[in-house]
């Protein structure tokens, strides 16, 4: 990846700052979660995988999990200059890729248990939502681009489109 | 624990290459029976990582893929699942249909089953040739199919496979070389701990804590 561009992996957290782009690369049955403070420019993604942590076991990676994911998403913003009482949010993601076979109807349903608790929890927060894209049966790639404002979601079979503009929310707000 | 990756000794490191080998073997044939054309299998790496780091491996994480989950059920649990990146898929829908869907838009209900069909027949013989072995009940559940990123298919498995407790991961990045076209795939095992220790015991190897 070029450089400014970030890559957010599987159960990462990332967050930048004024400038760059951060990408989840093909969120199947998991969530883009973004969050954005426009007065500092910093903005943080994590790619979440299931819905909640296990009770029996330690949390190696906060970001793997909706619930703390979340507060550990704020922790990183906050750490890098960002206000989180100013934070606009977007999350994407929450599939079921398997869309042909007996199985497909999944008792297990990840990506739609990852959309109701990041939904969830966000709510709780009183997060405001500036745009979301979540279920079906395609995977999604999401960069933010945080120069232009841009969040791009990108699938295999319906391309790329602008699911919203960061920077508008900002112009909004003033 | 989840996020771990596990360590194994020699011993049980070639007892899971060589299940490996005999479960893909009899795999590889079932597909040359179907097909009509010979297969060579390659095992160029068996590794066993942390869940998070599967998606990374199984070739180009961006490149379109069809994949085929199969989860395994019995005596031992967890998933299977074969990834064939387009153009290997393409060929393979070549063999089976005589024709083959040019984009990933123009797939519709005939090839997704033929491909159905193509997991159905690939489980079955490797959980057959796995039970045979190590006298287990180990049996092959209905396969899905998907057509997206090697990233998302991958992923998607693993999380699921995290959520059933799928605690221990064998992963083989897997080739199929054929004579003249290169048909190639890529397989991807991911037992629960408990499972893979059932497997150990049945060939007399000591398991993994």
């Amino acid at each position: 990846m070029a450089a400014g561009q970030v890559l957010v992996g599987m159960a990462e957290i990332k967050v930048i700052k004024g400038t760059g782009q951060l990408t989840c690369l093909g969120l199947g049955s998991c969530i883009g979660l973004l969050a954005y403070d426009a007065e500092s420019g910093v903005c943080g993604m994590a790619h979440i995988m299931l819905p909640e942590a296990f009770k029996d076991k330690p949390v190696d990676k906060p970001g793997k999990f909706a619930d703390t994911g979340v507060p550990a998403l704020l922790a990183e913003i906050e750490k890098a200059g960002g206000n989180i009482r100013r934070l606009t949010w977007v999350f994407t993601g929450g599939a079921q890729v398997f869309k042909y076979g007996a199985g497909t109807a999944s008792k297990l349903d990840v990506g739609a248990r990852n959309g109701e608790a990041v939904n969830a929890h966000l709510k709780k927060l009183g997060a405001r939502i500036l745009a979301q894209d979540i279920g079906g049966t395609s995977g999604r790639t999401m960069v933010a681009n945080i120069e232009t404002g841009e969040v791009r979601v990108r699938t295999v079979q319906g391309g790329e489109k602008t699911l919203c503009q960061l920077k508008r929310v900002r112009a909004e707000a003033a | 624990m989840a996020g771990q990756t596990y360590e194994f000794d020699l011993m049980q490191m070639s007892a899971i290459r060589e299940m490996a080998n005999i479960g893909l073997g009899h795999a590889t044939t079932a597909l040359a029976n179907v097909t009509g054309k010979s297969f060579n299998m390659d095992i160029p790496n068996v590794e066993t990582v942390c869940l998070e780091e599967v998606p990374m491996m199984m070739g180009d994480p961006s490149d379109v893929c069809v994949g085929i989950s199969m989860p395994i059920e019995g005596d031992v649990e967890g998933y299977t699942a074969f990834l064939f990146p387009w153009k290997s898929a393409q060929e393979l829908w070549g063999m089976l249909l005589g024709y083959s869907p040019e984009s990933p838009e123009d797939v519709d209900d005939l090839p997704a089953s033929a491909m159905l069909e193509v997991g159905n027949i690939l489980s079955a013989s490797f959980m057959n040739a796995l039970s045979d072995m190590t006298g287990l009940k180990i049996h092959a559940t209905p396969p899905m199919v998907s057509i997206d990123l090697a990233y998302t298919i991958a992923a998607s498995i693993v999380a699921e496979a995290e959520l059933s407790d799928a605690v221990a991961l064998a992963i083989e990045t897997r080739l199929f070389g054929m004579e003249n076209q290169q048909t190639t795939g890529y397989f991807l095992c991911v037992p629960t701990l408990e499972g893979l220790n059932k497997l150990f015991a049945a060939l007399g190897i000591q398991g993994a804590a």
